[in-house]
């Protein structure tokens, strides 16, 4: 199937995308990824051709889309911001975090800055209480973040220079490369950095000491 | 419950107390139900998958004693032996688990009951009035959407309405397969809707008005129009097709406002077509024709009473050299055989024919000796299923969900010979043998795999192809398999039947069987028929000078059928102004089927009886007829619709038929195609230019587009491209529409056959089968 939207490279990629499943409906949602790491977001043209590509009605693949937060239906910046929101992040300073980058980035939720680099939304719980207040960037960790340290790494991710993430690779990838990653192409990144942080561990460690193991 | 009444796979429970068995599988809230147990619901409904979407239907359950730590879903749950099912009418938790659900719901309802059309017959009203709390605590704004939104030209969605019960996604993935509604986004915010740039396009889109649980989907043609409460409902009949579903029919002070899909599950089951659910304004239109009318000698139409127009045509008919009734395809049964007695005792002839369309003389034979016997029920059991000239998403729609939902449910293999692979053909999975019109012999020779639990389906063009009704019958008697024979037009079985044509007499007798004779000369009281066998359609048009025209519009049979008429003597019986008023010398008003009773036959032969569901001065052909043999002194008694439908039921039928009418066909030998020439193929869509369909703009707004199909290598020689305008030429006439691209031979042209624009019988010599040149338009 050929497409003026996509190369034959990118084509090519999506149908070992739909290889790896018995029954390829199943693809839609690394596929959706895999647009939204071609084109920022989830293009019209990107959920026509999944439809195709899948022999799916487009208004399924749209329900698919519009189901999950993590699929855009609108360009979001190369560095996606997510503040959790919900009652711990929210008390430990995740509301203070969110306002504060609201006026930084000058947009609200789901939107981007005007020099496209960096988007802002809140987010739901994302399993990381233990070091809240979190902030994540294209889905990953920035823990007990602070409104000084979150605003730095706006003004760092501008210049194109982000600080890395507290959890996983050591350096920040874009939004359209971590799409990639999601789609089910490693970046080879997986094993970097640490995955269970000190706070995570506290109990497995005080237990260990205490003999009791 | 005695031993000897339960089998291995029925399972005994209790529900409130009460002892019920049923098989197993059957989910809590039917065992319930056939307590006499209502639980409330919303997205429970018995012909879709469960889905568990709305939670109203909360019981309180237990197995052996060991109870469920919550209230489960009665409607998702299928029964077990030593269930124990508390519903609220025992358990104070299953109450308020269901009145907490219904609170939940209302939160965000927008409770315009005295401006929504489900007011009054709405789930959602008498459930929160019979298990919901008075009062709602919620104090907050409520969520509120831009409405309507069009998701069709024919269905509007009011958002905010809506509970989430995903019955209307279910029934166009599950039913129709057509899966163009989904629910979208989440939360708070989920709704239903389409894809914004793709329209609810399925021909059963009205099927989601009728069960959405609310007033979140509407009918356009219906919203704001009435309230239940001041509608006269009506069982009836479709008189669209052949499918012949049940139907309702609510009418307010003498028009109808709606019609809705009854409920028959040897039928339609609850479903039906967008076309029987909407197309009914023919029936008050403008044009319909509330007098008699005799032509004068300048040829103007003039008003006439009833007595003078009756003697007017009965002198016509009386001093006719050759006269002879021709019949649309439309009539009831009792019409029908008023018609069928008419040309036999008042005309004294066996010149009737109800094929006011293409016909053959081997049709002819084959309606009169073969004797079709498949059934819905032998589809649903079917091991194969074979379709041949016939495409039943247009031409039968409630014969292609009924296969849909076999090869949806087990996978029923489908075999498909025609032009071109169509959507339906694609729904179906089917098995696709492409065969121009004409070329069906050699296509027919692929078909394998067929057992006596096959069924064939053939299709009313398959006349069109001479020695394939023949073949098609063969095959089906050698292989012991079913034979299924679908006209497009609901009273073409019922004509049939009352021997509406000139070879045979009521009940399929045929006309040179002296026995036969002598059974219709008892029911009737002669001793005398005509015995010479009656001409068909076209030779009624060359050879009589008189004709009686029934619900015939001339533009169904060919393209020089109008002139032809004009050249006669031609009485109407009608119920509108058309193409056979217009060559008439009188005219004969009748009722329109609203206005009288009858019986439709649908495809497998089953009556499909309705009353009158609107007063009218109007009276059923059959009356009409029987005053005008009066008139003619040659009375057929037939002074009511009951008395006619009296006379038919002494009528059995007649099982004997002769083997040796079959036709053989030759291929149709090589037309000697040029490079810039293809055989037109065509058939009519569901949604097109038929006369019934008149008056409905939001209907037709969801009629697929008239279009040129041809294949990728033919449009690439012609040098082409896909939704370029396109021309068709023959007899120095012609047609233009975008180009598609179809699944097709290369030597194929397709059309449809009376759409917007491409009004094909009407215009070329022939609509299928005749060569044509193909060039940019
Ligand atoms: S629109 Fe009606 S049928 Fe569809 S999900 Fe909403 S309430 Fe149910
Ligand atoms: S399928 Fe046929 S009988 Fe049923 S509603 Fe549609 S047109 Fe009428
Ligand atoms: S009726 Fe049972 S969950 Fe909706």
């Amino acid at each position: 199937m050929s497409s003026a939207n996509f190369t034959s490279e990118q084509i090519t990629k999506m149908d070992q995308i739909i290889a790896r499943y018995p029954r390829s409906r199943s693809a839609v949602m690394p596929l959706l990824h895999y647009v939204q790491s071609i084109f920022g977001y989830v293009t019209d043209e990107g959920i026509e051709f999944i439809g195709k590509k899948l022999d799916l009605a487009t208004a399924e693949v749209n329900a698919v889309a519009s189901f999950y937060t993590q699929y855009k239906r609108k360009p979001v910046g190369e560095y996606h911001i997510g503040i959790c929101t919900n009652t711990l992040c929210a008390v430990m300073g995740g509301d203070a975090i969110y306002s504060a980058l609201k006026d930084q980035i000058g947009s609200e939720h789901d939107g981007v800055s005007a020099d496209g680099k960096v988007s802002l939304e809140h987010i739901e719980c994302n399993a990381a209480c233990d070091y809240a207040p979190v902030m994540m960037v294209n889905w990953e960790f920035y823990d007990n973040q602070t409104v000084e340290s979150a605003k730095e790494f706006v003004e760092k991710a501008r210049t194109g220079n982000p600080p890395a993430p507290t959890r996983g690779p050591k350096k920040l990838r874009t939004w359209k490369e971590n799409s990639e990653v999601l789609a089910g192409f490693s970046d080879g990144l997986a094993n970097e950095g640490i995955s269970a942080g000190k706070a995570s561990l506290l109990g497995l460690s005080k237990m260990k000491n205490s003999g009791n193991n | 419950m005695s031993d000897q009444l339960t089998t291995t796979t029925d399972v005994t429970l209790k529900i409130d107390g009460f002892e019920v068995t049923v098989p197993k599988g059957t989910l809590v809230i039917r065992a319930a139900e056939k307590l006499g147990i209502q639980i409330p619901r919303f997205c429970d409904h018995p012909l879709l998958a469960p889905a568990g979407a709305c939670r109203q239907c909360l019981v309180d359950i237990s197995i052996n004693g060991r109870a469920f730590p919550k209230p489960q879903a009665s409607c998702t749950i299928p029964v077990e032996n030593g269930m124990e099912v508390k519903t609220q009418l025992t358990s104070t938790v299953a109450d308020k688990a269901q009145k907490g659900i219904m609170e939940l719901l209302l939160i965000n309802h927008p409770l315009d009951c005295p401006v929504c059309d489900k007011g009054g017959e709405c789930p959602l009203q008498n459930q929160a009035m019979s298990n919901g709390n008075g009062q709602s605590r919620y104090e907050g704004v409520k969520r509120t959407f831009e409405k309507p939104v069009a998701i069709s030209s024919q269905v509007l969605l009011d958002r905010e309405r809506c509970v989430l019960c995903a019955r209307c996604t279910r029934f166009s993935e599950q039913i129709a397969g057509d899966p163009f509604i989904t629910l979208n986004e989440r939360g708070a915010l989920q709704q239903v809707g389409i894809y914004e740039k793709e329209p609810f396009d399925s021909y059963y889109s009205g099927n989601t008005v009728q069960i959405c649980p609310v007033g979140a989907l509407t009918g356009a043609t219906y919203r704001f129009r009435a309230r239940p409460f001041d509608l006269v409902s009506n069982p009836s009949a479709c008189e669209h097709c052949a499918s012949g579903c049940a139907m309702r029919t609510d009418v307010r002070r003498g028009k109808t406002l709606r019609r809705l899909a009854g409920d028959d599950p040897t039928v339609n089951e609850e479903w039906n077509c967008d076309k029987g659910r909407w197309a009914f304004k023919y029936e008050s239109a403008r044009n319909r024709i509330t007098t008699p009318y005799i032509r004068d000698e300048s040829g103007v139409l003039r008003e006439a009473s009833w007595p003078e127009a009756l003697s007017e045509a009965a002198k016509l008919l009386l001093n006719a050299k050759s006269a002879a009734v021709l019949m649309g395809g439309r009539a009831t049964l009792e019409d029908a055989y008023g018609y069928s007695k008419f040309a036999r005792i008042a005309l004294q002839t066996n010149d009737i024919d109800f094929r006011a369309r293409l016909n053959s003389n081997e049709e002819r034979e084959f309606l009169a000796n073969a004797r079709p016997n498949a059934t819905y029920k032998d589809i649903d059991d079917a091991d194969h299923v074979v379709l041949i000239s016939f495409e039943p998403e247009d031409e039968s729609p409630i014969v292609f969900l009924r296969i849909l939902k076999a090869v949806t449910k087990r996978k029923l293999a489908v075999t498909v010979i025609s032009p071109i692979k169509s959507r339906g053909t694609e729904k179906l999975k089917a098995n696709f043998i492409s065969a121009s019109a004409g070329f069906e012999l050699k296509a027919i020779e692929k078909v394998d795999g067929l057992t006596n639990r096959s069924v064939i389906l053939i299709g009313e063009r398959a006349l069109e192809t001479e020695g394939l009704l023949s073949s098609v019958e063969q095959l089906a008697t050698s292989k012991g398999a079913k034979l299924g024979w679908i006209p497009r037009r609901a009273g073409e079985v019922a004509a049939l039947t009352a021997g509406a044509i000139g070879n045979l007499l009521p009940g399929l007798r045929p006309v040179q069987d002296a026995k036969a004779r002598v059974d219709v000369q008892t029911v009737w009281g002669i001793n005398q028929l005509p015995t010479k066998t009656g001409k068909s359609t076209d030779e009624i048009l060359k050879d009589s000078d008189v004709i009686l025209l029934g619900g015939v519009d001339a533009n169904d049979i060919s393209s020089s059928a109008k002139s032809q008429l004009s050249n006669k003597k031609i009485i109407a019986m009608d119920i509108r102004f058309g193409t056979s008023t217009e060559v008439a010398h009188v005219i004969l008003p009748v009722a329109s089927v609203v206005e009288k009773n009858g019986t439709f036959l649908d495809w497998q032969g089953k009556p499909r009886s309705f009353e009158s569901a609107v007063e009218s001065l109007n009276r059923s052909d059959v009356r009409i007829l029987s005053m005008l043999a009066d008139e003619m002194k040659r009375p057929i008694n037939l002074p009511t619709v009951k008395a006619a439908a009296n006379e038919i039921a002494q009528f059995d039928k007649w099982e004997k038929s002769t083997s040796n009418w079959h036709v053989s066909g030759t291929n149709t030998e090589n037309l000697n195609l040029g490079p810039t020439e293809a055989i037109l193929n065509s058939w009519r869509l569901l949604l097109d230019r038929g006369s019934l369909q008149e008056g409905e703009d939001n209907l037709a707004g969801t009629a697929r587009k008239t279009i040129i199909g041809l294949n990728r290598t033919k449009a690439e020689k012609l040098n082409l491209v896909e939704g370029e305008l396109v021309k068709i030429s023959a007899d120095s006439v012609s047609i233009s529409a975008p180009l598609k691209i179809v699944e097709t031979e290369e030597n194929i042209v397709w059309v449809p056959r009376n759409s917007t624009g491409a009004q094909l019988v009407s215009k070329f010599s022939k609509p299928s089968g005749i060569k044509v040149s193909v060039s940019k338009a």
